[in-house]
């Protein structure tokens, strides 16, 4: 096969493949521009007309926007407390030897095979005891503790490709363990960290049960739990939904492909066995 | 210094945060709204009316009330259905429950009475319950004493299409089971689908399962089996084979097992769109019918209504009824307005005004006049001269209880088990309790 | 003379140490406990302490309410373990992992083995086949609902215009667990992908161009040079693939609820439905125990067997697929 004949069944295999994906989010979009109407009678083509009142309805409505703001500021927050906590702990789980080092280890490991909804009940009352109920650290929290796992993981095993004649070297120029952790580790892991803060973004941003019961001032609600609004006791406005749905994607999907190409990075600097 | 955390004060400090969970379990046990009568208070209304119409109805209530009453702020929560029963089951569990809060009744609100969360207003509403239907007031009566109160209750019954009954050769309506076949095998020779039903959903099944057991076996089999805790009985399981019947003339829309009730191509859409003769749904059937379906109308006048057919040699009266609506729950630590504030989204004109908007059938009986839908005139007028009432099975009965029937009759639609195989799973879930 | 030996190995072997090494030894625990206390403080608060309550809860029968006073010990699993839903959800776990380790992650695989080539608008594809790991499951479960509604969706349209009626195979119990895998995979597959693309990237292209220029073909190259060299990717791959499988509940729920008759049913969907619906969260949080020791169980066999050879013997993993 020539290069070029390679070029070309390459990608269309590619392209084949890319509208599996993209051909359901399509139906989506296109969906927000239909009414239940045509939702039932025309599902798979062009809407005719085109119904603009979801999409603009969501956008001009205020309560959207505030919510928005929500999901960002836990979503980020989030992000901060869970990545800085566990940059501290994976720091000392690859570069110190100590005693129970690899028992404590795998109690954070561990954390990553229990089902979230299990520990809601005794979260709740727990949060209720800590006055943290409709609070956005009630949210923000929870969340970091159960982000730890998977982030000190990565992260461990990416502090641990650094070479120790760095750290060496750093030592000798008077640098404490702090100093070397702040100024020299973490500048150089920075695609580590952009992956797990890309993880811990997203993870937050569709949490849904958490919000739901934390936040009872509808001030607080994100946008997973605003999606409700659309949904009645006994039908939904799926139209509606889809739209919502859809624009609640556009942040995760922007926040992703911005930090894209620092993603497969960090995943690259890990996966060396 | 040490030089490791030990496992065991590592345990410890679980141990310690396990417990103090725990002891916050037990939530605090001021009884009763501590707050004086006319001093400042604040009342958590949470409600399932999310959407149109009631939901700006209730708003405008609330801020009537808050203008009249200076002292008192509401603090109004709406919630989609499953949401709410997620967030009240966490509320509750930990002993938190809103001060006003949606309630079907029945065995969940019994639950909650067990637990200690829900107040006895007995007293309270002694002076106004009398102005509300007294089979309204059934599934909020625990032993003897008054722990909610309805604002909506109606009946199931089945829906159908005048037109597509006419097609098919259908002229009357059918009052016995015979009957009902033998229209499902004509409805069905013409080539219309005779019955929606979104079997994804579970709860639409129950209702045929639950019918044919009051006709065959009286509103008495219900109730005793719930005491005795035994479905096991000849008429439970005539009720399942009477309906295997009915199952084997594959009268259901295609795919019906994955199909939801309000979806676009749900349940309620497909009659509303005219793409079946009948289904058998509660008082809500034509709003959702109306708004799922493709000209926003449903199918206006053609609809009609006529209740469960009786089956021959049976027990039940074709009076009773099988139904449910929708209440409000007074939460133990509820501010003392809160009583207040149920009296007045009851009373006549607050009950009017909820009528007027299609989306309540009320149940204060002065409010009937209100109801402007011709169909739902027919449901309500059936229902205030019902013989007998019985809620929902997955509400009247201990929630597990509930949740297996909805199993059990879904699996016995979807020929997955026999009449008398549902009944012993029923049971023992009912014995376990 | 004896004076060349080193002062150093004159100290006798006393437990405490001195001097400047003692002082450097005590620092750096402080350092290790200094950083590791916020990450084991909130862990311990609010991951481990909820564990443990469900651990002690999955002992009694409990409705939810008050405290927990019926003991009933080992019921509720040999409950479980009784029940044919708990046990078909077992071996729909087994069904889903088996389908992914052959089918969803091979095709994975080969993609990016495929966008491996120099390609222009690699970095697009890259992109595109990576997003539905960012959206919800939620949003997905609400996507393919419509896609795959009878008599309306996209799934029904393409079947029907290939001949084939696939508007009800979220209706037929026969065939939903299958349709609930392609979700999964659509969903999951370009997470994996970008694993194997940076596993791949770290072996030098040379030696499997030496490989083709001594004479093998490019599939030989693949199979005996790269591949092998994929292993750890590989393996972290499967593992996280397995613990995603077990944990699957959102897309679940909302996609089919478990249905229809259990067909489609995971053990977080039958945890969810007795712990919220049936108000039986003794049982509820027994299953949960289960889910997470079988978990757990897999993690440290596979740690111990088949990671071996790539670790120092501790849990190493990539994300986690949720």
């Amino acid at each position: 096969m020539t290069t070029s004949t390679r070029r070309l069944t390459l990608h269309l295999v590619s392209i084949v493949i890319g509208a599996l994906i993209v051909v359901p989010v399509l139906f989506g979009v296109l969906g927000g521009f239909k009414d239940n109407g045509q939702l039932a009678t025309n599902p798979l083509g062009l809407p005719d007309p085109w119904v603009t009142g979801n999409y603009t309805g969501i956008l001009g409505d205020g309560v959207f926007w505030r919510q928005l703001a929500n999901s960002t500021l836990i979503a980020v927050a989030t992000a901060l407390v869970v990545v800085g906590a566990s940059a501290m702990a994976a720091f000392v789980f690859a570069r110190f030897a100590f005693r129970g080092r690899e028992a404590l280890f795998t109690l954070f490991a561990a954390g990553l095979m229990f089902p979230f909804a299990v520990a809601i009940l005794p979260l709740f009352v727990l949060l209720r005891t800590m006055g943290l109920l409709d609070n956005p650290l009630g949210v923000i929290l929870p969340q970091a503790a159960f982000g730890l796992p998977v982030t000190i993981i990565i992260l461990r095993q990416f502090f641990r490709t650094i070479p120790a004649e760095v750290e060496e070297a750093a030592t000798l120029d008077g640098c404490n363990p702090a100093g070397f952790f702040w100024r020299i580790l973490l500048p150089m892991a920075r695609p580590a960290l952009a992956t797990v803060s890309v993880l811990a973004v997203v993870t937050s941003w569709n949490n849904f049960m958490l919000p739901l019961v934390v936040f009872t001032d509808q001030n607080w609600w994100t946008l997973p739990v605003g999606v409700q609004a659309f949904q009645g006791q006994y039908s939904d406005d799926t139209a509606r939904v889809l739209a919502y749905v859809v624009i609640s994607m556009v942040p995760a999907l922007g926040f992703y492909a911005v930090a894209e190409r620092q993603l497969v990075g960090g995943l690259a600097g890990g996966v060396k066995g | 210094m040490t030089a490791h955390l030990s496992r065991r004060s590592l345990l410890g400090l679980a141990g310690l945060g396990a417990g103090a969970v725990l002891l916050g379990a037990c939530g605090d046990d001021d009884g009763g709204g501590s707050a004086a009568p006319d001093g400042p208070q604040t009342i958590n209304w949470w409600h399932i009316q999310n959407t149109e119409p009631m939901l700006p109805v209730w708003a405008a209530m609330a801020k009537e009330y808050e203008t009249a009453h200076t002292n008192v702020k509401i603090a109004i929560q709406p919630l989609e259905n499953e949401a709410f029963k997620t967030k009240l089951t966490t509320a509750t569990q930990a002993g938190s429950p809103p001060d006003l809060f949606q309630s079907w009744g029945g065995g969940v609100l019994r639950q909650q009475v067990d637990a200690g969360l829900v107040k006895d207003i007995t007293d309270d509403v002694q002076p106004w319950v009398g102005t509300l239907l007294p089979a309204a007031m059934q599934p909020y009566t625990i032993d003897g004493r008054i722990y909610g109160v309805p604002f909506d209750i109606g009946m199931v019954g089945f829906w159908y299409n005048k037109d597509l009954f006419e097609k098919a050769g259908v002229t009357a309506a059918p009052t016995t089971w015979a009957q009902l076949l033998e229209a499902v095998g004509k409805i069905k020779g013409a080539g219309t689908v005779p019955i929606a039903l979104a079997g994804k959903e579970k709860w639409p099944g129950h209702y045929y399962w639950a019918y044919l057991a009051m006709r065959i076996g009286g509103l008495e089999a219900l109730q005793r089996a719930a005491g005795d805790k035994n479905f096991d009985t000849p008429d439970f399981i005539a009720a399942g084979e009477r309906l295997k019947e009915l199952v084997d003339l594959q009268p259901f829309q295609k795919g019906f097992l994955g199909a939801e009730y309000g979806s676009p191509d749900g349940q309620a859409a497909t009659m509303g769109n005219g793409g079946a003769a009948m289904e058998l749904m509660g008082q809500w059937a034509p709003a959702v019918q109306g708004s799922s379906s493709t000209s926003k109308k449903g199918i206006g006048d053609k609809l009609g209504f006529f209740t469960f057919p009786t089956v021959d040699g049976g027990k039940g009266s074709a009076g009773d009824a099988f139904g449910g609506g929708n209440g409000f729950a007074v939460g133990r630590k509820a501010p003392p307005a809160t009583l207040d504030l149920l009296k007045t989204l009851l009373d006549v004109d607050h009950q009017r005004r909820s009528a007027a908007t299609g989306g309540v059938l009320p149940t204060a009986k002065d409010a009937a006049d209100s109801i402007k839908d011709a169909t739902s005139k027919v449901v309500a007028s059936t229902l205030a001269s019902a013989t007998g009432f019985q809620l929902y099975l997955d509400q009247a009965y201990p929630p597990a209880v509930g949740q297996q029937v909805n199993d059990s009759v879904a699996e016995l639609i979807a020929g997955a088990k026999k009449a008398d195989q549902v009944v012993k799973d029923i049971t023992t879930v009912a014995k376990s309790q | 003379m004896l004076t060349t030996t080193p002062p150093v190995a004159a100290v006798p072997a006393v437990p405490r140490p001195r001097g400047r090494r003692a002082r450097l030894r005590r620092g750096r625990l402080a350092t290790v406990a200094v950083f590791l206390a916020p990450a084991l403080a909130l862990f311990l608060l609010l991951v481990v302490a909820p564990i443990l309550v469900a651990g002690y809860a999955s002992a009694y029968k409990w409705n939810g309410f008050g405290l927990p006073e019926n003991f009933v010990g080992l019921d509720n699993f040999t409950r479980a373990f009784g029940d044919p839903t708990f046990r078909g959800d077992l071996w729909r776990a087994l069904v889903l992992i088996g389908l992914s380790l052959v089918v969803q992650l091979p095709v994975a695989l080969a993609l990016a083995m495929l966008l491996n080539q120099p390609l222009k608008g690699r970095g697009v594809y890259r992109l595109i086949f990576f997003a539905p790991y960012v959206l919800s499951e939620v949003t997905t479960a609400v996507l393919f609902t419509l896609v795959f509604s009878p008599n309306r969706g996209l799934g029904d349209g393409l079947a029907r215009w290939l001949g084939a009626d696939a508007g009800t195979i979220f209706a037929d119990p026969d065939t939903v667990l299958f349709a609930l895998f392609l979700v999964i995979s659509w969903k999951y597959f370009g997470f994996h992908m970008v694993l194997y693309l940076a596993g791949r990237q770290n072996i030098p292209r040379e030696l499997s161009e030496a490989a083709i220029t001594d004479g093998a073909s490019a599939w030989q190259a693949f199979r005996h040079i790269t591949l092998p060299l994929l292993g750890p990717t590989i393996r972290v791959s499967v593992f996280l693939s397995v613990i995603g499988t077990v944990q699957l509940f959102d897309m679940v729920w909302v996609l089919t609820g478990g249905g229809p008759i259990h067909a489609s049913e995971t053990m977080a969907v039958t945890m969810y439905q007795y712990g919220f619906r049936r108000f039986e969260v003794g049982y509820a949080s027994a299953i949960s125990i289960i889910m997470f020791v079988l978990s757990f169980a897999f993690a440290l066999f596979y740690q111990r067997v088949v990671m071996r050879r790539d670790t120092e013997g501790a849990i190493t993993t990539r994300g986690v697929q949720r």
